[in-house]
């Protein structure tokens, strides 16, 4: 099917990844559609890097599919790979580069057209991200902050038309934290699909307008805050709390009244 | 209950952790890393030995000068190979944190310390032990020879190790921090090269053209290198056979006191220093303050090419990274050091086979050392690849072609000088360049692969970045290649020197039997190719199926 026909961007088919006698994803299925940002729920240890890691191509599931742009990201991976972008909660960066050589070298990566308007590209991503007075630093200088931020920018010199995003804010100081959640709605209004992943629930609830949560490498809910709520049958809750009852372990207060109890 | 004690605690730890990535190895891994240690210990080792015992019976007035220039050469070995691990061990490592913030003295993290960090220079010193015990043998030593060696052995491991914490210590208090590691990595290779060559030198004075090998120039060497503290083991080892029991004990004395010292001296330098030591290595990675980039000409135009992007990456990784550089200078010096040694006129060798030889040799070398660690250096970035739209055999090939020019460059280089001293004729000269470019096209892209079918992008240095399988793949590739193609082109030879007419010992010199021989040969150069094509077809279908995490660091 022609990519640009296809309104679902990302598609998860039955993935299943088994390491040894772990199975860490087992047969995890959704869809993210052009436009849509799509959050990526769970506990650590949960699945939700791997699903990511099978997605973007980083790993092969041991069953199942992932389509990106309607092209399975194993089978025809140069076609998926060319509209996808991935940060990783870590940003994969060359330290011995400064941020602009790094952005140069993923361009090139991905045969962009060199000339002014790639420059001109690289400059505002360079002044959005507050990283162009730090021309002369190599990378391996840059905070954890500053790092995410290139990474960042350096997904989206290249516009891909699906983002996938682990803790995108992670590090992040709360100016940049609001960029990056600005930018991301602006780009899903432009057409750009999303799939978040984050621990920072208010963030999931603010931006997303479909949510998944796996647990224990399965999807326990999807659907929108309307059909969370309705799943867990809490009409008023709040993510945090769907979140909490649908990954349901001992509460809380029990666990810290047992910790604290005289002779734990 | 008592509190272990924290130098217990602290190397159980270790232990613990040892015993865990040797667990998680799997059994096979194991039984083959053994074996593999076993075959090392008994052909290095049972050389070593021989070698010493040899020397003691039929060099009995050199003992001295064997043992002392042994204990020296073993520990200036140890000095530069153990370098970087003292280093990691003292000064860098999130756990170190943890230990400065627990209530430990910092005597306590030093000795600690001090133990993990010999262990290193414990399994070098097994080679000098082998070496000692066989002048022992050779020597007819008594019992109390053997049981002195091994302490004298420990006591050198340890004032090495101290020396380097010492020197370290002072590093950090005089240079630059952002480039101290590095700084000290690069002067002890460079320190390490500097008397290799120097060794490499007497070498080949005594080893001249004339048939009766010349030792003085060595002999020359150690004597001015014996009133060094490494060499007083080896006096008090000498004076052991020959039943000098006074001296013995004065040199075995002079060694422990200096010991004794140096551990002292090492323990207080490291407690002053241990907290500006952590400041400096435990964050980032050390790197040159530079001048702001140039900006990119934006006139450029056209594609970006992928192989660009790499090439440029590689290239500004090679300038910026100190750490790699020092890793890559002594690979580049080393050549020059054997060509010095070797470019001479040959005994047993006409000047085109001797040429041959070492012109192998010297490809081999720097096609290992620039080639084997390309794909692993990639470190995290490589995710970068994977992720792009570049198939993976599409990297191995920028990857083969990047290093390709500054190999067959060093290399013909060489070649030319060596034939130019070594009076080699224009014919046989080009016959030469030819070998060396196949040899050169056939060693890097083995050693890509190597590096491609093994890598541990998880590693910290180039050194760690390629696994066993990667290792033996490259060294038996290498092997095997060079053997196929030097037999290829000696039976292009043989067959040209048929089909003129030449005698060839009990074959008779026809046209059918030139064509045979160079039959022969092209079915060996063919084998040759095959075996570069199946080690890079194992490599891309490796590196498609990687997926071994790749850590944040």
């Amino acid at each position: 099917m022609a990519a640009s026909m296809n309104p679902t961007a990302v598609e998860a088919r039955t993935l299943v990844k088994q390491y040894g006698a772990t199975r860490a994803v087992d047969g995890v299925s959704f869809q993210v559609g052009r436009g849509e940002i799509f959050g990526f729920l769970g506990a650590n240890g949960a699945g939700k890097t791997t699903t990511l890691r099978m997605l973007c191509g980083l790993v092969s599931p041991t069953s199942g599919q992932a389509l990106i742009d309607g092209f399975d990201i194993h089978g025809q991976p140069l076609e998926a790979k060319s509209r996808l972008g991935y940060l990783d909660e870590e940003p994969f960066v060359h330290p011995h580069l400064t941020g602009r050589e790094f952005l140069e070298y993923i361009a090139d990566l991905y045969r962009m057209p060199r000339g002014p308007e790639r420059q001109r590209r690289m400059e505002r991503l360079l002044r959005l991200f507050e990283l162009a007075d730090r021309d002369g630093e190599l990378i391996s200088a840059y905070s954890h902050g500053m790092r995410q931020k290139i990474g960042l920018a350096s997904l989206l010199i290249r516009e891909p038309s699906v983002l996938l995003l682990d803790e995108p804010t992670n590090g992040l100081d709360p100016r940049s934290a609001r960029l990056v959640k600005d930018l991301l709605e602006e780009l899903a209004a432009r057409g750009t699909a999303v799939l978040l992943s984050t621990h920072i629930l208010e963030v999931a609830q603010a931006l997303c307008r479909r949510i998944a949560i796996i647990d224990r490498g399965h999807i326990v809910a999807t659907g929108t805050m309307d059909e969370l709520r309705a799943q867990a049958g809490s009409e008023h809750a709040s993510l945090e709390d769907l979140f909490l009852k649908l990954t349901a372990g001992p509460e809380s207060r029990e666990l810290i009244e047992r910790l604290l109890a005289p002779n734990s | 209950m008592m509190a272990p004690p924290a130098i217990r605690t602290i190397l159980g730890a270790e232990v613990r952790g040892l015993w865990n990535r040797l667990v998680k190895r799997g059994a096979t891994r194991l039984v083959v890393l053994g074996a593999l240690l076993a075959v090392a210990i008994v052909v290095i080792g049972g050389a070593v030995f021989s070698l010493g015992d040899a020397a003691a019976q039929f060099l009995p007035m050199a003992r001295d000068a064997m043992l002392a220039g042994g204990f020296t050469a073993l520990s200036v070995l140890m000095l530069v190979v153990g370098f970087p691990s003292v280093i990691a061990t003292f000064f860098v490592g999130r756990d170190l944190l943890q230990l400065v913030l627990a209530p430990v003295r910092p005597v306590e993290i030093f000795l600690a310390r001090a133990v993990l960090a010999m262990t290193a220079n414990l399994l070098i010193s097994g080679i000098l032990i082998a070496g000692v015990f066989g002048v022992g043998v050779g020597s007819d030593a008594s019992p109390v020879y053997y049981a002195l060696a091994l302490l004298l052995v420990f006591v050198i491991v340890m004032v090495v190790t101290s020396f380097q914490v010492m020197v370290m210590s002072l590093i950090i208090r005089w240079v630059p921090a952002r480039i101290a590691r590095d700084f000290a990595a690069g002067v002890a290779a460079l320190v390490g090269v500097g008397f290799y060559l120097t060794w490499n030198v007497s070498l080949r004075r005594s080893f001249g053209a004339s048939r009766v090998p010349d030792f003085s120039n060595l002999a020359a060497f150690a004597q001015r290198t014996d009133w060094l503290p490494s060499a007083w083991p080896g006096h008090a080892l000498s004076a052991v056979i020959a039943g000098d029991w006074s001296s013995a004990i004065v040199w075995t004395l002079f060694c422990l006191a200096f010991g004794v010292m140096l551990v002292g001296a090492a323990g207080i330098l490291y407690q002053r220093t241990l907290l500006a030591g952590l400041g400096l290595f435990g964050g980032g990675q050390a790197v040159w303050k530079r001048a702001p980039a140039r900006r990119p000409k934006s006139m450029a135009s056209g594609a970006g090419s992928p192989a660009r992007a790499i090439a440029r990456k590689d290239w500004l990784g090679y300038r910026r990274d100190i750490r790699r550089l020092s890793r890559l200078l002594p690979a580049l010096l080393f050549p020059v050091g054997y060509a010095l040694t070797l470019i001479r006129p040959s005994r047993t060798l006409n000047g085109l086979w001797s040429d041959v030889a070492v012109a192998a040799f010297i490809s081999m070398f720097v096609s290992m050392a620039l080639a084997v660690p390309s794909i692993p250096s990639e470190r995290r970035g490589f995710q970068l690849l994977r992720m792009s739209p570049l198939a993976m055999s599409e990297i191995i090939r920028v990857k083969v072609a990047l290093t390709l020019p500054p190999v067959l460059a060093l290399t013909m280089l060489l070649t030319i000088a060596m034939a130019v001293v070594g009076g080699v004729g224009i014919a046989e000269l080009l016959q030469l360049l030819v070998l060396v470019i196949w040899l050169v096209i056939g060693f890097v892209s083995v050693g890509v692969s190597a590096g491609a079918i093994d890598p541990n992008f998880e590693a910290a240095d180039d050194r760690r970045a390629v696994g066993l399988l990667g290792t033996m793949t490259s060294t038996g590739g290498a092997i095997a290649f060079a053997l196929l193609s030097i037999g290829a082109f000696a039976l292009f030879h043989l067959g040209a020197a048929a089909a003129t007419g030449a005698r060839l010992g009990p074959l008779p010199s026809t046209p059918a039997v030139a064509a045979l021989i160079a039959g022969a040969g092209a079915l060996l150069a063919a084998a040759a190719g095959a075996l570069v094509v199946v080690l890079l077809v194992v490599a891309n279908s490796r590196l498609r199926a990687y997926e071994g995490a790749i850590s944040s660091t």
